[in-house]
């Protein structure tokens, strides 16, 4: 590598790393964070509550792990890193273009792929932290009486990576769409709560044009139960398969959000 | 050259009386709506359900001609109140209903917030109620179209199509039905949009919320339901909670066996509380500390 | 001097819009006034030359580099947009450091930086409120702080006097006036003649996105001075006052308007017609209620001079 490629990819990092600052000390202070932490504390309250009814009543417990799960799936998979990646990926562009603000990033020193990813990677980690820390204290209260069984650790581990690869995956995705659409909502909204849900019915090769299918597949498949209608027809593909799918749609994604990018006019509306 | 001495002087003349001063408001709101992208196309197709139903009526009145495609009974032909809460009360329904208030709802007042119109509009011969009363308008406009409209339509195209009042005379108290129940979900989704679009000058996120609390609060029921088997945690979900209602104004068995009282109580409690929350937050005036 | 920045040919349409048309024009460092009606194509000019836009026909080089998605150039170059937008949620302070951390400065001297700005612009003391709480005025100098805390040897000033009040307008004028003498380019776009004029001698004129001229502003002033000017006087009795001006050798014609107790004044001297005023006023003891010149405008002296 030359000393000016060089050059340039160290510009590009610190540049990535400038932006990345702004917005993370700006996103963990904003309003909408907090709201978004309670929402996201939310399932923690659900656990307390199973939790305390199973202390006091009668019946034998269902194990805590298995409620725990099931919680992951129904709450966090199917709803809540939906709602997330889609509110802050569309706001990666969508809220600069909005708020006419985009003129302050784009008059300063920095590429505009570096804004875009910078950007992108501080409300991932946000929102990544934001769901982590309610994965696990769900967790915690769940599992309260087996908290010295080590291999539900693992357990917390796998969905919390799961989750955290749902999360990047999908803000990536709404990301590109924040830079190519002006209203770009009821598009996400369609898409994450139509298309995701819709084409897990479909049978053969349908279901691996969702990204929820890969997440899925990460994930062990419940016997017959109460909750296995979560994995409804899910025809998981390999775990290694799958990884390898969701970083490769999130590079694809975010590359053509930074493409479209440097090359999209932005005109502010009055 | 004489410099008069200027003082503040009240202002004694009176202000014109117009009749619906709400109505501009209610009539740019609808106009705005159609003029977004896709908005007529879902509008169109959301309406699709009613056509549907419409030519389950005719169907129903014509049993004979299209028995080739029915080797059985079809319960589901059978046109009485539960066709009409079917097709009113229904999740898919429900579910277009909340999507068409995204469109039509969620910049209704977060809009007025973040161009900081509100002291615009109270700078008029406005009140506050009238500005609620226009941007109500809005979403009692779309949501009838899909409601009422629909419902009434049915009810009359029965008659035509049987071709006699028996239809009236056995559920004469129906149209009273369809009526009651359009203005209580259209009631209470406007309170419910209306007081989202208050909290914040973000569109997107206010589309976010009005989605996001509808959906979480079906989760929740879901979750409490399954670890509890208790059919109270059914007054969680928004859903729920408008079926039950629906199911006593159709007079219809309630899909959750505990009484519509609670979740009627569970609505009309929604609605008050975001009609105070409205209240405090539009204001003409925003002091920021 | 070497210009800083030159255009060539530099178009830029918006669908079947005309924003710019064929803009070739140097510019040197010092001040200079971007002048023109609402919506000649200041905006589209400024946004051209920094990149913002892409232009249809032509080029646009900033030191000889071309700017778009050049972005280190704009190490050198600050911006104060048009438009009242901020990230609403920060204070003062915290926006400052933001967006000098962009500028890949080290801590200690992005506190330094944005200090110094800060302090330029007088808000320092406020630099702890959200900028939500700030006045217009101050959210017009925190834009102007932002632009020069980088301290860039370009600075482009997008209407930087909109909405402020008298006093406001003087502190910025005076902040504006006290970069030139530093070797820097400076930009500054407005639909008011006084303003441009309180800042530079050079102007450049725009009008219907073509440039209409360019040069010292005394040219245009003279220009300006003899075209015909209509002044509305309303008072306590327009005909005394009617029949002392039309003894006047300055005064083309007057008219009496609809509005009741209104008089329009046709003058080709405004200085002399504005100067005599108040004696008449105060001789014939004429109440005053309102004086205002209907064609006191960017578009009328344009419409003037295109006629011309």
């Amino acid at each position: 590598m030359g000393q000016e490629s060089r050059g340039r990819v160290s510009f590009f990092l610190n540049s990535l790393k400038d932006v990345f600052t702004f917005f993370f000390s700006m996103g963990k202070k904003s309003k909408k964070m907090k709201v978004f932490f309670l929402i996201g504390v939310l399932p923690v309250v659900v656990a307390l509550i199973i939790k305390l009814n199973q202390f006091f009543s009668n019946r034998t417990p269902i194990r805590g792990i298995y409620i725990f799960d099931n919680m992951t799936i129904a709450i966090y998979l199917q709803f809540l890193i939906l709602i997330l990646a889609l509110f802050y990926g569309t706001s990666v562009c969508s809220e600069e273009v909005e708020g006419k603000t985009l003129t302050y990033l784009t008059t300063r020193p920095v590429s505009k792929s570096a804004v875009i990813i910078g950007k992108y990677a501080a409300y991932t980690s946000l929102i990544i932290i934001l769901t982590s820390i309610g994965v696990i204290l769900s967790f915690l209260v769940l599992n309260v009486n087996d908290l010295l069984d080590f291999s539900l650790y693992k357990i917390l581990l796998r969905d919390v990576a799961v989750l955290s690869l749902g999360l990047m995956c999908y803000t990536a995705f709404f990301t590109f769409v924040g830079t190519i659409m002006k209203k770009s909502i009821l598009f996400g909204l369609v898409f994450s709560f139509g298309w995701e849900n819709v084409i897990q019915y479909f049978p053969g090769s349908t279901q691996r044009f969702a990204i929820i299918h890969y997440l899925k597949s990460l994930l062990p498949v419940p016997q017959t139960g109460r909750f296995s209608f979560l994995m409804f027809r899910l025809e998981p593909s390999s775990a290694l398969f799958s990884i390898f799918m969701i970083f490769l749609i999130t590079g694809v994604f975010l590359g053509l959000a930074c493409l479209l990018f440097s090359w999209k006019e932005y005109i502010f509306e009055d | 050259m004489t410099i008069k001495e200027k003082g503040y002087a009240h202002w004694d003349g009176e202000f014109l009386d117009k009749k619906f001063p709400w109505w501009p408001i209610a009539r740019y709101g609808i106009k705005l709506t159609f003029r977004k992208k896709f908005f007529k196309l879902f509008f169109a197709g959301s309406l699709v359900p009613a056509v549907i139903f419409l030519a389950g009526i005719y169907v129903s009145e014509r049993l004979e001609d299209f028995k080739f495609m029915f080797q059985e009974s079809v319960p589901f032909l059978q046109i009485n109140p539960a066709y009409f809460e079917t097709y009113l009360s229904e999740g898919f329904m429900l579910f277009i209903l909340i999507v068409i208030l995204i469109f039509c709802g969620s910049g209704l007042i977060s809009d007025d917030l973040k161009h900081n119109s509100l002291q615009l509009y109270f700078a008029r011969p406005l009140k506050k109620k009238d500005y609620f009363l226009g941007k109500t308008a809005v979403i009692v406009f779309f949501l009838f179209i899909l409601t009422l409209i629909p419902g009434l339509v049915f009810f009359i195209m029965k008659l035509i199509f049987a071709g006699s009042f028996k239809f009236f005379l056995t559920y004469p108290w129906l149209p009273l039905s369809i009526i009651g129940y359009s203005i209580l979900v259209t009631a209470f989704f406007s309170f419910y949009t209306l007081f989202i679009s208050s909290l914040s000058k973000n569109r997107r996120y206010v589309a976010i919320l009005i989605f996001g609390i509808y959906i979480s609060s079906d989760i929740f029921h879901a979750i409490f339901y399954d670890n509890f088997h208790s059919h109270y945690f059914s007054l969680l979900s928004i859903r729920a909670n408008i079926q039950q209602v629906s199911a006593f104004i159709f007079s219809e068995k309630t899909p959750y066996p505990i009484s519509w009282i609670y979740s009627f109580l569970v609505l009309t409690s929604i609605c008050v509380l975001a009609g105070f929350i409205l209240k405090k937050k539009v204001k003409g005036v925003e002091i920021v500390k | 001097m070497k210009p800083v920045v030159e255009t060539e040919h530099l178009s830029k349409w918006y669908g079947n819009v005309l924003g710019l048309s064929d803009v070739s024009l140097q510019i040197e460092p010092g001040i200079t006034g971007i002048l023109g009606p609402n919506g000649a194509g200041k905006s589209t000019f400024l946004k051209l030359i920094l990149g913002q836009l892409k232009p249809n026909i032509g080029t646009c080089a900033i030191k000889g580099e071309m700017i778009r998605n050049n972005y280190a150039l704009f190490s050198n170059i600050g911006f104060c947009p048009e438009q009242d937008a901020f990230y609403d949620e920060l204070t003062g302070w915290q926006f400052m450091i933001g967006l000098l951390k962009l500028h890949h400065f080290s801590s200690s001297e992005i506190e330094i930086r944005a200090r110094k700005a800060l302090e330029i612009v007088e808000l320092i003391e406020d630099k702890d409120r959200i900028i939500k709480s700030y006045s217009r005025g101050m959210r017009q100098r925190l834009k102007f702080a932002q632009a020069i805390a980088h301290d860039p040897e370009i600075i482009i000033l997008d209407e930087p006097l909109n909405g402020l009040d008298p006093l406001g307008r003087r502190k910025v004028i005076r902040l504006i006036k006290s970069y030139k003498g530093e070797g820097r380019t400076i930009l500054v776009s407005s639909h008011v003649l006084p303003e441009i004029e309180a800042m530079t001698k050079r102007i450049i004129l725009i009008h219907q996105g073509k440039i209409f001229a360019q040069g010292d502003i005394h040219y245009i002033r003279d220009l300006i001075d003899t075209h015909p000017h209509i002044v509305s006087i309303k008072c306590s009795d327009p005909r005394q006052l009617a029949s002392k001006f039309i003894q006047e050798d300055f005064v083309l014609n007057v008219n009496f308007s609809s509005t009741e107790g209104t008089l329009l004044v046709k003058t080709n001297n405004r200085d002399k017609f504005f100067g005599i005023l108040p004696s008449l006023f105060v001789k014939y003891d004429i109440d005053v209620e309102e004086i205002t010149s209907p064609d006191d405008n960017l578009q009328a002296v344009f419409d003037y001079l295109v006629g011309k």
